[in-house]
């Protein structure tokens, strides 16, 4: 097992890849950017990792399997054994069972076969293979024993009486292991029992034992082997869904969709509706607060356009210190106001606002706004283009650079936009004087709006410098080939 | 010229009001979405001044309604927001002219007539008959490079004219530009301030159309 490498969290877990691998290489979804300072997306620990739900079901899957068969190896070894063992002992049996059939008298009261009974395997020299036959003094032997004497210690009889053969320890006369058994014939009359031993040698147990345990091994290890792959399989598409899930929240984290969709296994369906809940809480408190802010301008701006109004009469403030103090008031209201807006940024999802369609209600209000002008706005855009903003956001920014275009222009604006690797550049140009380059680092000089009496000169390119810092972009003015100012705002897509 | 204000918040209404008179516009004033609705579809005025904020009915649903029963007065939408998607959205909504709170009057009155010189189909901002000349900008009037003085009723009738010079005014719509709302209309004042005017303006002529209304000519008849 491979420890846990901060590689192996990298992992893509849909790779169908057991954990000894070739060494992962770190996928970055698409939808990332690199720059952007936001937490990444965890991605779920690889298989191994110790809180891996994979692995603990993985884990549990192979000891119940490694116990399954090995319970199931020694359970058919010990039925394996039993029944080679019955094999040999009635083999030995009936050799016992023909000898006794086989005892004659002979002359003289001796004890004769009536035939050879050293058929294969019993003719065999010192192989195991024996058998004997004693009565009294009178022994009569199979050849394979060469003369030697068979001992046998008969266990105690069993239950089915005397007249049949008994399992019985003992070596052979060379010391080998011996499977032994022995059949006790009553004499007819009086005298010595007619004790009958035959005997097979242990190898001839050991060796079919051998060969099948290697088969049942095997046979064993293959079925384990393919429990276990079975498992793992069942593991990775019981897991799936979770997957799936963790790519439905980084699609609604990259703000492509508003909820995570509610096409949920059983188990997974309510932790989505949780999901789903939290989000949707989270879009409402913005909302709230949002309107809690948009409340609070109206409830301040209303009286503040009252007192302007009011003060407009030079009687009531004859040298315009009021008036003053009331556009100062309004100042720090507007700053405060668009400080709690962004405030409510960098939420839990980031949106993904298509360019095209802001754009194009932009132009629309400056072809408006600025209809006594008569000027030309000119838009190209890439298909598709989008960014990583706030709608209102993304509004406020280019509102305040088109706003300045439109009011320095001499009769053409151009809006145009173009990938570039810290995101996407919209570039807004016009064919106005232009700003010097000390006078456009001053126009970008944060706190600058604060001391400006005249808004509306460059008032806004300071708010959209700010704005566009916070969502990890920029703003860059220099001059336009169509001789005005071209300001390049960055935008993370 | 005929305003209608709609405005909820009573001291800036009123300072609204005062404003717009002294500069010689003829006023109405709705203090909810409904009231300020049912206004617009009811009387003939020049603009709007809508605010966004107000009760009853939002001033962007009010907008909408307009626009969407082919009304196409001239609407200045008066706001706390100076966000440009609330712009935006208020130029979706048909609006002609934007203006943030807090406001000066100077550029309110701008604004209107500008607005509804605009709406006139005049694209510059002096309009010429004959002697006279209207500045839109200022909202004075010359004849003959001089000032010409008027009093607010007086103003109001020659703007109108003016400002339709190629067409006949219909009396009704003329009374309805000129007075208040509220205001008591005895049906000859109007030719009263006709023939003052007559007598200010020459050789520029208001010309009467029995039955119908009245026109404004440059010079005398052939």
């Amino acid at each position: 097992m491979r420890a846990p490498s901060p590689e192996a969290h990298r992992e893509k877990p849909e790779r169908p890849a057991p954990p000894e691998h070739r060494p992962p290489q770190p996928v970055v979804p698409k939808t990332e950017t690199p720059k952007s300072d936001s937490p990444k997306p965890g991605r779920p620990p690889g298989p191994l990792h110790p809180g891996s739900l994979q692995r603990r079901l993985l884990a549990a899957a192979l000891v119940l399997i490694t116990a399954a068969l090995v319970v199931a190896g020694v359970a058919i070894g010990l039925v394996l054994h039993r029944f080679v063992r019955g094999q040999l002992d009635s083999r030995l049996d009936s050799q016992l069972v023909a000898l006794g059939a086989g005892l004659e008298r002979g002359p003289g009261g001796a004890l004769r076969l009536s035939r050879d009974f050293d058929g294969p395997p019993f003719d065999r020299d010192r192989a195991g293979w024996y058998w004997q036959v004693r009565r009294g003094g009178q022994v009569l032997r199979s050849g394979s024993l060469d003369g030697r004497d068979l001992a046998a210690q008969a266990s105690p009889e069993g239950p089915r009486g005397s007249d049949q053969p008994r399992p019985a320890d003992g070596t052979g006369p060379w010391g080998e292991s011996l499977i032994l058994r022995v059949l006790v014939l009553p004499a007819e009359g009086p005298g010595p029992p007619t004790v009958l031993v035959a005997s097979a040698p242990a190898a001839a147990l050991r060796g079919p034992l051998r060969e099948a345990g290697g088969a049942l091994a095997l046979i064993l290890g293959i079925l384990g082997v393919s429990l276990v792959a079975g498992t793992l399989a069942q593991v990775r598409l019981g897991l799936r869904p979770l997957e799936r899930l963790r790519r439905d929240l980084a699609a609604v984290r990259a703000g492509e969709r508003d909820r995570v969709p509610g096409k949920q296994p059983a188990e997974i369906r309510p932790l989505v509706e949780e999901v789903n809940a939290l989000l949707d809480q989270n879009a409402a408190n913005l909302e709230r607060a949002r309107t809690h802010v948009a409340n609070l301008a109206h409830g301040l701006k209303t009286p503040l356009a009252t007192l302007t109004l009011a003060l407009s009469d030079r009687t009531r403030d004859p040298d315009g210190v009021l008036a003053n103090l009331v556009a100062s008031m309004d100042r720090q209201v507007r700053h405060h106001l668009r400080r709690a807006r962004a405030g409510a940024l960098g939420g839990a999802t980031r949106t993904r606002t298509p360019l095209a369609e802001p754009v194009a209600d932009l132009r629309t209000t400056f072809a408006r706004l600025y209809s006594e002008k008569g000027l030309v706005l000119d838009v190209s855009l890439p298909a598709g283009a989008a960014v990583a903003c706030d709608g209102q956001d993304l509004d406020e920014m280019l509102g305040n650079l088109i706003d300045n275009a439109c009011q320095w222009c001499r009769g053409y604006v151009r809006i145009s936009a173009a990938a570039s690797e810290a995101g996407l550049v919209v570039a807004v140009e016009d064919d106005g004087p232009g700003l010097a380059p000390e006078a456009a680092a001053e126009a970008v000089r944060p706190g600058r709006r604060l001391d400006e009496t005249v808004p509306g000169n460059g008032f806004g390119l300071s708010i959209t410098q700010e704005l566009a810092e916070l969502y990890g972009g920029g703003l860059h003015l220099d001059r336009s080939g169509l001789g005005g100012l071209r300001a390049a705002l960055t935008l993370p897509v | 010229m005929k305003i209608l204000l709609v405005e909820d918040d009573a001291p800036l209404a009123a300072e609204i009001a005062k404003a717009l008179r002294a500069e010689n516009f003829a006023l109405d004033h709705a203090v909810n979405g409904e009231d300020g609705q049912h206004l617009g579809e009811t009387e003939t005025y020049d603009a709007v001044v809508l605010d966004l904020g107000l009760p009853k009915r939002d001033g962007i649903a009010v907008l909408q309604a307009w626009r969407a029963e082919g009304r196409t007065v001239p609407v200045l939408i008066l706001t706390a927001r100076d966000g440009w998607s609330d712009k935006v959205a208020g130029f979706k909504a048909g609006a002609d002219d934007f203006l943030v709170k807090p406001f000066r009057v100077e550029e309110l009155v701008i604004r209107l007539r500008a607005l509804v010189r605009r709406a006139t189909a005049h694209g510059a901002n002096r309009v010429v008959c004959g002697p006279l000349t209207y500045d839109s900008g200022l909202g004075t009037f010359e004849r003959d490079g001089l000032p010409l003085k008027l009093t607010g009723l007086e103003w109001r009738v020659l703007s109108c004219l003016i400002l339709r010079k190629d067409g006949v005014v219909p009396r009704g719509q003329l009374i309805e530009r000129v007075y208040d709302g509220d205001a008591d209309v005895d049906s000859n004042s109007v030719e009263v301030i006709i023939t003052r005017l007559r007598r200010k303006i020459a050789p520029a002529r208001i010309e009467g159309v029995r039955g119908h209304g009245y026109r404004l000519m440059p010079g005398e008849a052939a």
